[in-house]
């Protein structure tokens, strides 16, 4: 058996691991101090990467400080805050009257960028990806910064006031097709969905519970692009879901699918996946203690993300490398570490052909994730999107050159700066048959153009693509 | 004991025999048999392109029976009546948008499957067609597919070194294709398979090292190394058959037609690839259906249509089979939006070759519903294992791997 203060081996099944032991909170120890691949990996996980400054303070104040910076609640957050939003909101006007496909993109993408919050942001994503939703059937750009916003307004709040805002979200009823949902012939479509994939998963309803389901959205429509409940189309007789016999609304619905056991698993291992490790699926008995807490919470998804965030189990040396990176945060990671901006309707773009195009999921699912992300063309797409990245004259890092960006931080040589790359950008260092190479090739051109190839060769290292 | 019927391939037979499958001790025996009776196949050099229509395809009003009042009654504002079908037999007809497979169908080389489907069918998308790849339910699924078993048990029979399936398309690698022991390439377009190389040092080099040998616990460390270097490979060998003269001819100019183009082109130049996978989505018409659908039929036909004459061309129709399926088809009553909800049984599709018969299976009783949906008759696992067997000369048994011991010939939609 495992004490309480032990830790576990990075070849530990996931069946071994023990409940008790995974989410307490994680601390310091002889074996395991709060070094620079902990900050890393929390940064990593709970956000987009992290600046060299952000990770010289939280590697000088431990786990709770990294955490608050994550969340924006350090004090030099406060300072960036106002100024962050007000760019934002001045991107956002001129994109949500725009006609650009890209520039909604473009938005979100400096939010992930920029944000003094960057746990919220990545929260938002993880939400999107959950409630997806596609821009190229809603079609109007407003309703899908709406609905953006309304993700981000509850991504680490309660989880019922989201599930029945978004049940009356107007890019949500017309996604799935609940704009047309009258009572004569319901429409299946949204009840379906509610419980596969937002509330309980496969196999936790029967084709009886769609049916009743969705007679109780009938009549819930959009008018003038807002919320409508329309009476004359809604179906008031009394429906069985779940042997409760006596329901009549949408909200009470939902409520009744909500109270389901299989709700807090379903949420919180799907939480867990995003989190700590992208396979196998954590057995029902580690992610019960979650499950357990979600509920005693009231559905604070905030509590449980704080837990999983500060847990032995995210902080061990087993959750490294055992996700695959997200297109969005192989990108995001890779400017954040370097500081680096860039035209952002055109990072919207190149992003594209990595399989990660945010407002177009693939569909009602969202993003499967892990090694779906992989195949030859996101591959081959990752490696050009660095190229095409710092080819870009707009591309700066830090308003500055690649070459004065790494004189500034003190990497003068070509070792260094391979050593930095190797600390900076890696979850798995480099093994020797990686790093001598990266010796024997050098070039010995301008120390500008060797920087960039450098970089460019690290990136494209398979290892790159694990977080 | 599950029961399973066989549908048999005459137009007027519809399904009949019942037969008991095997127990699981004796069907890995059968697995063994028929992996080696695989071998013993005459290895041959035909092809097989997957067109998968995500959202579940309206089978209804695809292959329509136009002169049946339950059809017309159940569809009053959806239906496809006698008046506009493209009328093939006096019982069914095409969607009128669907020429150049009405066209293909009379001319003996497009035959419909009809009743495709599955015992206890699921309504969800997801798992609906998570079993159309895998041939298993959740339960008993073990992360591969079909197409991934049938290429791993092909291997050693393979001569080319080109990759043994692509994907063409930009969304995630189909199950279907998925098996540890093969890497099937996703090609999202041809220029994003293009490699940049940004010129001085030469940093392709590293991207090709193989899985590191320290620990790899999760086994993800070599998934990427490998799916890397299979990426690059495929890079490669696809600038060397796009460098060849473009013969395969007019494509429609809408995504499903330039991504059977480049199906087209690739055949044509010669690659050694044997299994091509693509898919066209939109066909979950739950709302405003007459015209959505109708758009989606005349792309998906005319794009067919464009690679069946492109093949004919070039001489090589009959040894290009075009396979066609759906997830499920939709309800038989239509919805108050007019549209229709989730069903279950639809007709499959097979273009190319001179096919045994036009119509294999008879259309679903409609006055025989399940929940509302059409039974199905025909296993669609028979239908893979027609396919791998008749046509790749592979072991059906191996590919479907459902511990079901079937004939030979499960089926009769292929000459010989």
């Amino acid at each position: 058996m495992y004490s309480l203060s032990q830790s576990i081996a990075p070849s530990t099944p996931i069946s071994a691991i023990v409940p008790t032991w995974a989410w307490q909170p994680w601390s310091p120890s002889d074996e395991e101090p709060w070094n620079e691949a902990r900050v890393q990996l929390m940064f990593r996980r709970g956000g987009f990467g992290a600046s060299p400054q952000q990770r010289r303070e939280a590697l000088r104040g431990g786990p709770k400080v990294t955490l608050a910076i994550l969340k924006g609640e350090d004090r030099s957050a406060a300072g960036r805050r106002e100024t962050f939003e007000l760019d934002s909101e001045a991107i956002g006007t001129s994109v949500r009257t725009g006609s650009s496909s890209e520039g909604l993109a473009a938005w979100w993408l400096h939010r992930m960028l920029q944000s003094p919050s960057p746990l919220l942001e990545k929260m938002t994503l993880f939400w999107h990806g959950h409630f997806a939703t596609g821009a190229e059937k809603v079609m109007d750009a407003e309703l899908m910064y709406q609905q953006n916003q309304l993700l981000r307004r509850h991504a680490l709040g309660d989880f019922r006031p989201m599930v029945q805002a978004i049940s009356r979200d107007p890019a949500m009823l017309i996604y799935l097709d609940s704009v047309s949902n009258r009572k004569a012939h319901p429409n299946e479509n949204y009840a379906r969905e509610l419980m596969e994939l937002f509330c309980l998963g496969e196999g936790n309803y029967s084709e009886q519970d769609v049916q009743q389901l969705a007679r109780c959205f009938t009549g819930w429509e959009i008018r003038r692009k807002m919320f409508r409940f329309n009476p004359y189309q809604h179906d008031s007789g009394l429906k069985t879901i779940f042997d409760q016999a006596d329901i009549e609304s949408g909200e009470d619905a939902i409520d009744c699918v909500l109270a389901r056991s299989a709700m807090p698993r379903f949420v919180c291992t799907k939480l867990v996946r995003y989190f700590v490790c992208d396979e196998p699926n954590a057995p029902d008995s580690l992610i019960a203690p979650l499950a357990d807490q979600f509920v005693r919470s009231g559905y604070s998804i905030g509590e449980i993300v704080d837990t999983i965030l500060q847990s032995r189990w995210m902080l061990s040396q087993w959750s490294v490398g055992r996700k695959i990176r997200s297109p969005v945060e192989f990108a995001m990671e890779w400017m954040r570490s370097l500081e680096a901006t860039t035209n952002l309707e055109h990072l919207a773009r190149m992003l594209r052909p990595l399989g990660q195009a945010v407002f177009y999921p693939p569909n009602v699912k969202g993003w499967d994730g892990g090694r779906a992300w992989i195949n030859s063309s996101t591959l081959i797409g990752r490696s050009n999107f660095v190229v095409d990245l710092l080819g870009d004259p707009n591309t700066r890092f830090d308003g500055k050159s690649l070459e004065q960006w790494c004189s500034d931080q003190g990497i003068q040589d070509h070792k260094s700066w391979i050593d930095w790359l190797n600390e900076s950008l890696l979850a798995i260092p480099l093994s020797d048959s990686e790093y001598q190479p990266l010796f024997d090739r050098d070039n010995e051109g301008a120390a500008s153009a060797s920087r960039a190839n450098a970089l460019i060769t690290v990136s494209r290292i398979p290892k790159f693509l694990l977080s | 004991m599950k029961r399973r019927t066989f549908a048999l391939g005459s137009a007027s037979v519809a399904a009949g025999i019942a037969l008991d499958s095997a127990l699981p001790g004796r069907w890995m025996q059968s697995v063994a048999r028929e992996l080696n009776a695989s071998a013993a196949h005459p290895t041959n050099d035909r092809i097989l392109v997957v067109l998968q229509l995500s959202g579940g395809n309206d089978g209804l009003n695809t292959v329509i029976p136009y002169r049946d009042e339950l059809y017309l009654k159940a569809r009053p504002n959806l239906k496809i009546d006698a008046a506009s079908v493209l009328s093939v037999t006096p019982e069914m007809g095409f969607h009128p948008s669907m020429k150049d497979m009405a066209d293909s169908f009379e001319s003996g080389r497009l035959s419909v499957v009809q009743g495709v489907g599955y015992a206890s069918p699921n309504r969800s998308h997801f798992e609906s067609m998570d079993i159309w790849h895998s041939c298993q339910t959740k339960q008993e699924r073990h992360g591969n597919g079909w197409l991934g078993r049938y290429l791993a048990a092909s291997a050693n029979e393979r001569d080319s070194t080109d990759a043994p399936g692509l994907h063409i398309g930009g969304e995630a690698l189909p199950l279907a294709l998925v098996d540890r022991q093969v890497q099937v390439p996703s090609i999202a377009s041809i220029e994003q398979m293009r490699l940049k190389k940004p010129g001085v040092s030469e940093p392709t080099s590293l991207m090709n090292e193989g899985p590191d040998p320290v620990s790899d616990p999760s086994g993800l460390l070599g998934f990427v190394s490998t799916s890397t270097a299979s990426a690059l490979a495929a890079s490669e060998r696809l600038e060397k058959a796009m460098a060849t003269p473009d013969q395969s001819g007019d494509f429609p100019s809408t995504g499903l037609g330039e991504r059977l183009k480049i199906i087209s082109r690739l055949i044509l130049s010669g690659l050694g690839t044997r299994i091509y996978y693509v898919t066209f989505d939109g066909f979950d018409t739950h709302a405003n259906q007459p015209d959505a659908h109708a758009g989606l039929l005349r792309q998906w036909s005319e794009a067919s249509g464009a690679f069946c004459k492109s093949m004919q061309r070039a001489g090589q129709q009959d040894r290009v089979l075009l396979m066609t399926f759906s997830e499920f088809g939709r309800r038989v009553s239509e919805n108050a939006s007019q549209g229709t909800d989730h069903g279950a049984a639809a007709p499959m599709f097979f273009a190319g070759p001179e096919l045994a018969t036009p119509i294999v299976g008879e259309q679903p009783s409609l006055s025989d519903l399940e929940d509302g949906d059409l039974r199905f008759h025909t296993d669609f696992r028979d239908v893979y294992a027609t396919v791998v067997q008749d046509w790749l000369g592979g072991s059906g048994t191996a590919a479907v791997d459902d511990g079901v011991e079937r004939p030979s010939r499960p089926l009769k939609i292929f000459r010989s």
